[in-house]
C-alpha cells in the first residue's frame, strides 16, 4: 500500500528515541514525523511501548537516548498547548465534573467568562450537565472517562494525544465520541495522536497509521488510509485496510 | 411486606436499639453497684446533685464550665500553632527530599515519645504556668499532624501529578492545586487525632498541678475523695470530647465532600 507525501509543516518529529527502563528496552531508536493537522493512529501489540512513547513527548519521562521535537524545538508541555487523555482513569477525585473539566483552563489561566463557556459547551457535548457537581467517585466508568476527555478538548489544544481514551465505552458513545473527535480535530485544525488497540477504530479516523513491533518498539509500517471522512465501515475499501492491518500485528 | 422488607426493617431496629441498650446496660450496671458500695461508687442521683452544686459553691470560685472552658482554652491555643505548624512541616518533610531527609530522621526519633512523658522536661524547663500547659498540648498534637501530613502528601496518585505537569502546570501549582487536596483527608485524619489526643494531654498536665480546668477537678476531687467529683469531671470530659468529635466530623463533610 501507498505513503503519500504530507506537505504540511513537521508538528512532532522523533529522532532515534530509545528509552530504556532500567535493562528493559522499550522504544528503540524510533525516527519519524507527524504533521500539523494531521490525524495519527498508532496500533501495536499489549505492552509494546505506545504510552511509554506519549510519556517521552509529555517529558513524564525522559528519553533514554534521542528526543522528541514540537515545532522545531524540544518538547515541553509548559511550552505548548498540549493535552493527554491518559489510558487509566485520571479525574481529579476531589474536584467536581465541572471544576474537573475547567481544571487545564485555569492551570492556563483564562479569564472566567471563557471557562464557563467551554465548560458549558463540553458538558452538552458529553452528556454530563446532569451530574456537573457530581464528584468522578460517584460516576460509572464510562462518564468518568468523559469527564478526562471533556477536560481534554476543553484546552482546545492544538496537540491532543489520546491513549485508548474510548475503551471503556460501549459502542453506541465510541461511535460518538469518535465522530466528535473527528469533528474537533477539524474544527480547531490541531494535530492529534491516537493510539487504540481498535484496528477498525484506526481506519475509522487516522489519516495515517502507524504499526508498530513488538517490544522493543519500532515502527513496522506507516500507512496512508487514503478515504474521505465520514468513513463507512462496510466500505469494501475500509474493509481491505482493516484487514490488512489486522495481518501487521498478528504476533501469535 | 416483602421479606426483605421485613428483613431491612428488623436490622433497622436493631442498629437503633443495640446502643440504646448498651448505654442502658452501663447506666444500669452503675445504679446496682453504687447501690451496694456507696464508698467506691456514687450513684447517678449524687452525681448530678454534685454537678449541681459546683455552680452553687464553684471549686476555686471557678464553676464546672469555667473549668470546662479552661481546659478548652489551652487546648485550642496549642492546636492553633499545632495546625499552623504540624501542617505545613508535614507538607515539608512529605514534598521535599531533602526536608526529609535533614528532618525526618530527627523526627522518627522523637515520634514514639508519648506526649505526657515531656511533662516532667518541661516543667523543669518551663515551670508549671500556662506556657508550660499549653507547650505539652502542642507537643502531643504536634506529631500526629506531621506524621499523617507528610503520609497524605506522598499517598498522592503518580497519575495525578502527570495530568498537572501535562497541562503545563508549574511545581507550587501542582503542589498547591494537586498534592494537597489528595493529602487533605489525611490532613484531617491527623487534626482528628491532634484534637483527641490534645485533649487527653491537657487532662494529664492539669492533673499534675493547676488551679483551674477540668484535670484540676480531678485531682480535687481525688485528693479530697470526693469521688462524686471525680465523675462529674470525667462525665463532663466524655461530653467535650464527643462535641469536639461531631463537630470534626461535621466540619470534614464541608471541606472534604468527595470523601465520603
Ligand atoms: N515506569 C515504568 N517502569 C518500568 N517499566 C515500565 C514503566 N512503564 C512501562 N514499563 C514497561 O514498558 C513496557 C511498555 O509499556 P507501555 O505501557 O508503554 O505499553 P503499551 O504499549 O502502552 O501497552 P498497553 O497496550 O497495555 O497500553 C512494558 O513492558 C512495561 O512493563
Ligand atoms: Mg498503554
Amino acid at each position: 500500500m501507498s505513503e503519500s507525501i504530507n506537505q504540511a509543516p513537521v508538528k512532532v518529529a522523533v529522532r532515534n528515541l530509545t528509552k530504556k527502563f532500567g535493562d528493559l528496552l522499550v522504544l528503540d531508536n524510533m525516527t519519524f514525523d507527524i504533521h500539523r493537522n494531521e490525524f495519527v493512529c498508532v496500533v501495536g501489540p499489549t505492552g509494546c511501548g505506545k504510552t511509554t512513547f506519549l510519556n517521552c513527548l509529555t517529558r513524564i519521562h525522559e528519553p533514554t537516548e534521542g528526543d522528541l521535537y514540537i515545532d522545531g524545538v524540544p518538547a515541553d508541555p509548559r511550552k505548548h498547548n498540549i493535552s493527554f487523555v491518559f489510558q487509566e482513569p485520571s479525574a481529579m477525585p476531589w474536584l467536581n465534573v465541572q471544576d474537573n473539566i475547567a481544571y487545564g483552563l485555569r492551570i492556563k489561566r483564562l479569564p472566567q467568562a471563557e471557562i464557563d463557556r467551554r465548560v458549558n459547551q463540553i458538558l452538552d457535548l458529553m452528556g454530563l450537565q446532569d451530574s456537573r457537581r457530581k464528584y468522578p467517585g460517584e460516576l460509572s466508568v464510562s462518564a468518568a472517562q468523559r469527564v478526562i476527555i471533556g477536560r481534554s478538548f476543553a484546552m482546545q489544544p492544538d496537540l491532543l494525544l489520546m491513549d485508548e481514551p474510548y475503551g471503556q465505552m460501549d459502542v453506541k458513545m465510541r461511535f460518538y465520541l469518535e465522530d466528535e473527535v473527528i469533528r474537533l480535530w477539524r474544527e480547531l485544525k490541531s494535530t492529534v495522536v491516537f493510539i487504540t488497540h481498535n484496528i477498525e477504530e484506526a481506519v475509522y479516523l487516522a489519516q495515517r497509521v502507524i504499526i508498530l513491533s513488538n517490544k522493543p518498539a519500532n515502527i513496522k509500517e506507516t500507512l496512508t488510509i487514503d478515504l474521505p471522512h465520514p468513513r463507512s465501515v462496510s466500505d469494501p475499501r475500509f474493509i481491505e485496510y482493516r484487514n490488512y492491518i489486522t495481518d501487521k500485528i498478528k504476533w501469535w | 411486606m416483602t421479606d426483605k422488607a421485613k428483613r431491612q426493617r428488623i436490622r433497622k431496629i436493631l442498629y437503633w436499639g443495640l446502643p440504646v441498650l448498651a448505654i442502658l446496660t452501663v447506666v444500669l450496671a452503675w445504679v446496682l453497684f453504687s447501690a451496694s458500695h456507696p464508698e467506691l461508687m456514687p450513684g447517678p442521683v449524687a452525681v448530678w446533685n454534685r454537678l449541681l452544686r459546683t455552680f452553687t459553691k464553684p471549686i476555686g470560685r471557678i464553676n464546672l464550665l469555667g473549668h470546662a472552658w479552661a481546659s478548652l482554652k489551652r487546648v485550642l491555643s496549642a492546636l492553633v500553632f499545632a495546625w499552623a505548624f504540624g501542617i505545613s512541616f508535614g507538607i515539608l518533610i512529605g514534598w521535599n527530599r531533602t526536608a526529609r531527609a535533614i528532618f525526618g530522621s530527627i523526627f522518627e526519633v522523637i515520634r514514639p515519645i508519648p506526649p505526657i512523658a515531656w511533662i516532667p522536661l518541661i516543667i523543669m524547663w518551663f515551670g508549671i504556668g500556662e506556657t508550660a500547659k499549653v507547650l505539652i498540648v502542642f507537643i502531643g498534637t504536634f506529631v500526629p499532624l506531621v506524621i499523617n501530613t507528610s503520609t497524605g502528601i506522598r499517598a498522592v496518585d503518580e497519575i495525578n501529578i502527570h495530568v498537572g505537569q501535562v497541562f503545563g502546570g508549574s511545581r507550587f501549582q501542582i503542589l498547591t492545586q494537586i498534592v494537597i487536596p489528595t493529602a487533605l483527608p489525611h490532613i484531617f485524619a491527623g487534626i482528628r487525632t491532634s484534637v483527641s489526643s490534645g485533649w487527653t494531654t491537657v487532662l494529664a498536665a492539669e492533673m499534675l498541678g493547676a488551679t483551674a480546668g477540668l484535670g484540676s477537678m480531678v485531682t480535687k476531687g481525688w485528693n479530697g475523695g470526693d469521688m462524686a467529683l471525680v465523675l462529674v469531671a470525667v462525665i463532663t470530659i466524655a461530653v467535650v470530647g464527643f462535641i469536639l468529635s461531631t463537630l470534626l466530623s461535621k466540619l470534614e463533610k464541608v471541606v472534604c465532600p468527595w470523601n465520603n
